[in-house]
């Protein structure tokens, strides 16, 4: 069996497994969908005002996509890293031929499928429920590799979030912990105005700020697909990409 | 027959708790080697350094290399309280670990081995625990593996279940798969296994074959009988009429010790003719939960031990005597030359 085949194996039982699990397919997606509503479609924006929600609505979906790409990974890979360790599951795996770098693959693929899927739904309530205005162009396809390498850094960031907590529980505690500071202090829906001085070179080491700045770029400001801002941007998201995914990868137990 | 697990001097602590202190053994190529010893005393821990799932001192050899370095597709293991996925079926769960190996059997054909093909399409989580574990055995033999690590293999599953089990476990064996096994289930073990360790605080403190430790360790046969009356009256209505048995009163039961099954005729004869009557009269073979108990110091005094443990017991015996006379099949089969070399005896 290749690299492949067994990435596959591992794919198919771990999105099976979500599938089946319908309360956690329905909030995954229902989440984003009622912050759209509340934000976008119930608080809306006010242009002309200042405080929190006074840009324009597609200012803001680089924030509404940051709660999938955040969220859902980190909880999802750290819970399922738990799941594995009370069922002794990583003692099995670690006697077969699939390696943690395959595990960890599978999984991220897994995630990048769902938390897509989420990216498309939230982008249709944007545009068909509060009106945002996303500007097509060609550069609009750099989302893809935005949202896959954001995926996978939260994922990184999950696996090593489950393999230090001792519990599911413990897994959610640490991940909400980890995930709100990080979800609107890195330029999401706050914009750098509202934040200190001080506060500015706090937001630029949060891999989440990189996401934004990029992705805004494409769906509010209509960057094309050689917009230095957005190149610079992705490049420092594939470079954590790789970083939290090696490090997620190893942090993965075996018994101990 | 070759060598395939060896483990030399092999310690493993945990913080300020030693696990495993100083084990060698040897395991051959179609032996099975059955592991006991109370909880905590080690053996998962054992497993897992012999897998290479856990880093120990000392050194392990798997088909003479480091168990890390050990091809998968040979080896195979169920852990102990294993849980896979809960929402897949059982043909699916055998087919996702299948799929993680170069070569692995078909789906159904692994289903039938632990008869589960009538459940293939049930999601675990919808099986019964007996069930459940079958399934993991299942999952265990996908990749027709040449050394199973089976820890605690049967645990939860019926009767009729463990013993279709059993005689599977003894089908891979005689097809020449290695098979270590840990369980507490002694009958389990002294059917199923060539060799037998026992494990307490860390150390190996038996090997030998089943016979060879019961022989040892095991103590007498005994016939236990319950009389109607106190027991000290029929001991005494029996010194003129027991013929030279050995005989001890234990609680309110009476022991003759040391009763071949050829000696239990006049023993009864011995106690029709003192006129004792009696509500249970069970006979006791020496076996290898005597000798855990033995060894282990867990031995109840035999005035300590319940009353209906001893008649449990000899149903177990009953059981386990049908046990033994495969054991000794087995026995003059495989271990005259299948134990490996300097692999047996004591420590």
């Amino acid at each position: 069996m290749t690299a492949t085949g067994r990435v596959s194996a591992e794919f198919g039982a771990a999105w099976n497994s979500f599938l089946r699990r319908r309360t956690a397919v329905f909030f995954t997606f229902f989440f984003p969908v009622i912050l759209v509503l509340i934000f976008g479609a119930l608080v809306q924006t006010q242009p002309t005002g200042g405080g929190l929600f006074a840009e324009p609505q597609a200012y803001y979906i680089p924030g509404y996509l940051a709660t999938v790409v955040l969220f859902t990974p980190l909880s999802r890979v750290g819970s399922e890293i738990a799941r594995h360790r009370e069922g002794n599951r990583f003692e099995k795996l670690a006697t077969t031929p699939l390696s943690r770098t395959e595990w960890m693959l599978a999984q991220t693929l897994v995630n990048v499928v769902v938390i897509g899927l989420a990216a498309l739904l939230i982008l249709a309530l944007m545009v068909l429920v509060t009106g945002a205005e996303i500007p097509l162009s060609p550069g609009i396809l750099l989302l893809i590799p935005f949202v896959v390498l954001g995926v996978t850094v939260f994922c990184g960031l999950g696996s090593v979030l489950g393999s230090i907590a001792d519990s599911q529980d413990g897994v959610i505690a640490a991940s909400n912990t980890v995930a709100l500071p990080l979800l609107f202090l890195s330029e999401t829906f706050v914009t750098p105005e509202l934040l200190p001085d001080w506060f500015g070179p706090i937001v630029n080491l949060s891999p989440l700020t990189y996401f934004s700045r990029g992705v805004r770029a494409l769906t509010y400001e209509g960057a094309g697909l050689t917009d230095p801002t957005v190149l610079t941007n992705l490049g420092v998201v594939a470079a954590l990409a790789v970083v939290f995914f090696v490090a997620g990868a190893y942090a993965i137990p075996r018994t101990d | 027959m070759d060598e395939v697990l060896v483990a030399d001097d092999v310690r493993k602590e945990y913080d300020d708790t030693v696990a495993v202190d100083g084990v060698s053994l040897s395991v051959g190529t179609g032996e099975v080697f059955g592991l006991i010893g109370p909880n905590g005393a080690g053996k998962t821990t054992l497993v897992r350094a012999l897998t290479g799932t856990t880093r120990a001192e000392g050194t392990i050899r798997v088909f003479g290399g480091d168990p890390e370095d050990a091809d998968e597709q040979r080896v195979s293991l169920l852990p102990q309280s294993f849980s896979p996925p809960a929402r897949l079926t059982a043909r699916e769960l055998v087919a996702y670990y299948g799929g993680l190996y170069d070569d692995s059997r078909d789906p159904d054909a692994v289903l039938a081995d632990v008869g589960l093909s009538d459940a293939a399409d049930t999601w675990y989580e919808n099986l019964s625990g007996g069930q459940q574990r079958r399934v993991c055995v299942g999952v265990s033999l996908v990749n027709d593996p040449d050394v199973l690590f089976l820890d605690e293999p049967t645990t939860g599953i019926d009767p009729a279940g463990r013993r279709s089990l059993w005689s599977l476990i003894e089908g891979l064996a005689a097809g020449g798969t290695t098979v270590f096994l840990t369980s507490h289930s002694m009958a389990e073990v002294e059917r199923l296994s060539d060799r037998v360790g026992l494990l307490a605080d860390g150390k190996l403190v038996a090997v030998g074959t089943p016979d060879s430790l019961v022989a040892e360790y095991g103590g007498e046969s005994r016939l236990v009988v319950r009389p109607e009356r106190s027991p000290e009256s029929a001991a005494e209505a029996l010194s003129d009429a027991s013929r030279g048995f050995d005989l001890i009163v234990d609680g309110d039961e009476l022991l003759f010790r040391n009763v071949a099954p050829t000696d239990i005729g006049p023993a009864v004869d011995a106690l029709e003719s003192a006129g004792i009557e009696y509500d249970a009269l069970t006979w006791k073979q020496p076996d290898l939960e005597d000798v855990y108990l033995h060894l282990t110091g867990d031995e109840f005094g035999v005035s300590e031990r319940p009353t209906t443990t001893a008649v449990a017991d000899a149903a177990d015996g009953a059981n386990d005597a049908d046990d033994t006379d495969t054991d000794t099949d087995t026995d003059t089969d495989t271990l005259g030359a299948g134990a490996p070399a300097g692999s047996g005896g004591d420590r």
